[in-house]
């Protein structure tokens, strides 16, 4: 009997423990599944957020394509010469520039973007960002100086309504230095700035200004600063204004008096219209050099000019983002006019404007195949005796080009 | 007469463009109307504003939060407009 007992209360206490622990096994089956899927979230976010780590990863874009030109040239009194050219992508529309960026923890951002354009290998930029606070990023190395907005946020071949820049906007580049930016709501309204001191740009030999960036040629230095404020509550438009001030004559030589002052004004509205997406930008950039004494390379003698140079753009482009066919809506037309005023007198003086006719095919948000028409008029306003060239020119060209950010 | 000064001129423009941007960071505050704006609506409104929008599977949850700090410096785009678009592109 006791025997039996002891059987029978193993026995019990055998399937006891077995219910247990199927129990248990089943209970760690359910629980196993969402808390390991809760774990691997939260180290996913710890990962993303941990403090000091870095993350990297490399964007960028190319652009290539095709270009003929017919370049016709008038001289005072003479008979048009003209010139036809064709070729792929060369110096002006080619470019292929990858974009390395590192994230040090949430403060730091190390951009860094080389150029390979047409037959030079250059750099973009190549600068630290330290986001300090809300409002406030403290930037620093070599970086596209803060003036009007097409350098900064317009230029980009997967960006660009069309296959070309508008004539003089180029200056002032990109330049080594620091610099100050953020943005800010106000109300309903929002407004930003963006400041930076460089080094500066240089005065050549017949006046014209040299891109800033290159060597450090005087011990003055660049301010240069945009505001900007939009308006309306949806952010559809944004008015900036510009001002830069610079020595740019080097040290030593006959121009060390020479300073510059640009002033910019620049609009951005972008705004649908069912079924349309309308998109207007302009920008009209003054630049004025102090007065110089400047020497004729024709035969030494001394001449000056009143040197100012204007330049503005307004361009407008149009899609119908808004009708059923996939086809049509990947469409876009632009347009362009720009107008180039570079100083009487001077051996690079014209009067120039150009009209720019696009329509684009979008293969995705940020790949885009251009065809563009454009036809420039250049009135040379140069002084032949110290070595300008007197005459007419007119190029017409067409563009087919593609471009994808990357 | 007096000589127009270029220099004197731009250190004026300077000053006064200081007041003005003292004068907006001391009153700087959003309304409801915009601090209610969704992350989709601030993609929507501030990317177009120079490029397509981006569509939210082009890069991982971690690629999009280095290309919100590298348009933040682009664009001149708010803290709070930053991470809203960021988590809106993240999901």
């Amino acid at each position: 009997m006791t025997t039996i007992n002891k059987i029978s209360k193993l026995a019990l206490w055998a399937m006891v423990m077995s219910l247990a622990v199927n129990k248990v096994n089943a209970q760690t089956t359910t629980v196993d599944s969402t808390l390991l899927n809760r774990i691997s979230a939260l180290e996913q976010q710890v990962a993303d957020q941990k403090s000091g780590e870095n993350h990297f990863m490399v964007a960028g874009l190319t652009t290539f394509g095709y270009v003929r030109n017919k370049t016709t040239f008038i001289p005072p009194g003479g008979i048009a010469q003209s010139q036809k050219t064709n070729s792929f992508g060369d110096a002006d529309h080619y470019e292929l520039s990858p974009m390395l960026m590192w994230n040090h923890g949430n403060k730091f951002l190390i951009e860094f973007e080389p150029s390979f354009n047409g037959n030079t290998l250059g750099v973009n930029w190549a600068n630290i960002s330290y986001f300090a606070a809300p409002g406030l990023i403290i930037h620093a190395g070599y970086f596209v100086v803060p003036f009007g907005i097409y350098n900064k946020r317009l230029a980009a071949g997967w960006i660009d309504k069309l296959a070309v820049d508008p004539n003089g906007i180029g200056l002032p580049g990109s330049d080594f230095g620091i610099g100050f930016s953020g943005g800010f709501p106000l109300g309903d309204m929002k407004w930003s700035y963006d400041v930076s001191l460089t080094n500066g740009l240089q005065l050549l030999s017949d006046g014209e200004l040299q891109n800033a960036g290159i060597v450090d040629n005087n011990k003055g230095k660049m301010v240069s600063g945009r505001f900007s404020l939009l308006p309306l509550s949806n952010s559809c438009l944004e008015i900036g204004v510009s001002g830069l001030y610079s020595n740019a004559g080097d040290a030593g030589s006959r121009f060390t008096s020479a300073d510059v002052t640009m002033y910019s004004a620049d609009i951005n509205f972008v705004k649908t219209f069912q079924p349309f997406l309308v998109n207007i930008k302009g920008q009209y950039n003054r630049i004025n050099v102090t007065r110089q004494t400047y020497i004729a390379t024709t035969d030494s003698s001394a001449y000056s000019f009143n040197n100012k140079t204007s330049a503005a753009f307004g361009q407008i482009s149009v899609r119908p983002i808004g009708v059923d066919n996939k086809l049509l809506k990947n469409f876009e037309l632009a347009y362009r006019y720009s107008n180039y005023t570079t100083p009487q007198s001077s051996t690079w003086g014209q009067n120039l404007y150009e009209h720019d006719f696009g329509l684009d095919y979008w293969i995705t948000w940020r790949t885009v195949l251009k065809f563009t028409y454009a036809h420039s008029h250049s009135l040379s306003t140069a002084s032949v005796p110290a070595g300008g060239v007197a005459g007419i020119t007119n190029v017409n060209s067409v563009y087919l080009q593609f471009s994808i950010q990357l | 007469m007096k000589r127009f000064s270029i220099k004197g001129n731009t250190l004026m423009l300077v000053v006064i463009l200081s007041g003005l941007a003292s004068i907006l960071i001391m009153s700087c505050a959003e309304n409801a109307k915009i601090a209610a704006k969704s992350g989709a609506q601030l993609w929507a409104e501030n990317c177009q504003r120079c490029h397509n929008t981006p569509s939210p599977a082009s890069f991982s949850h971690e690629q999009w939060q280095i290309i919100g700090l590298h348009m933040q410096t682009r664009a001149q785009l708010t803290d709070k407009e930053k991470d809203k678009i960021i988590a809106f592109l993240s999901q």
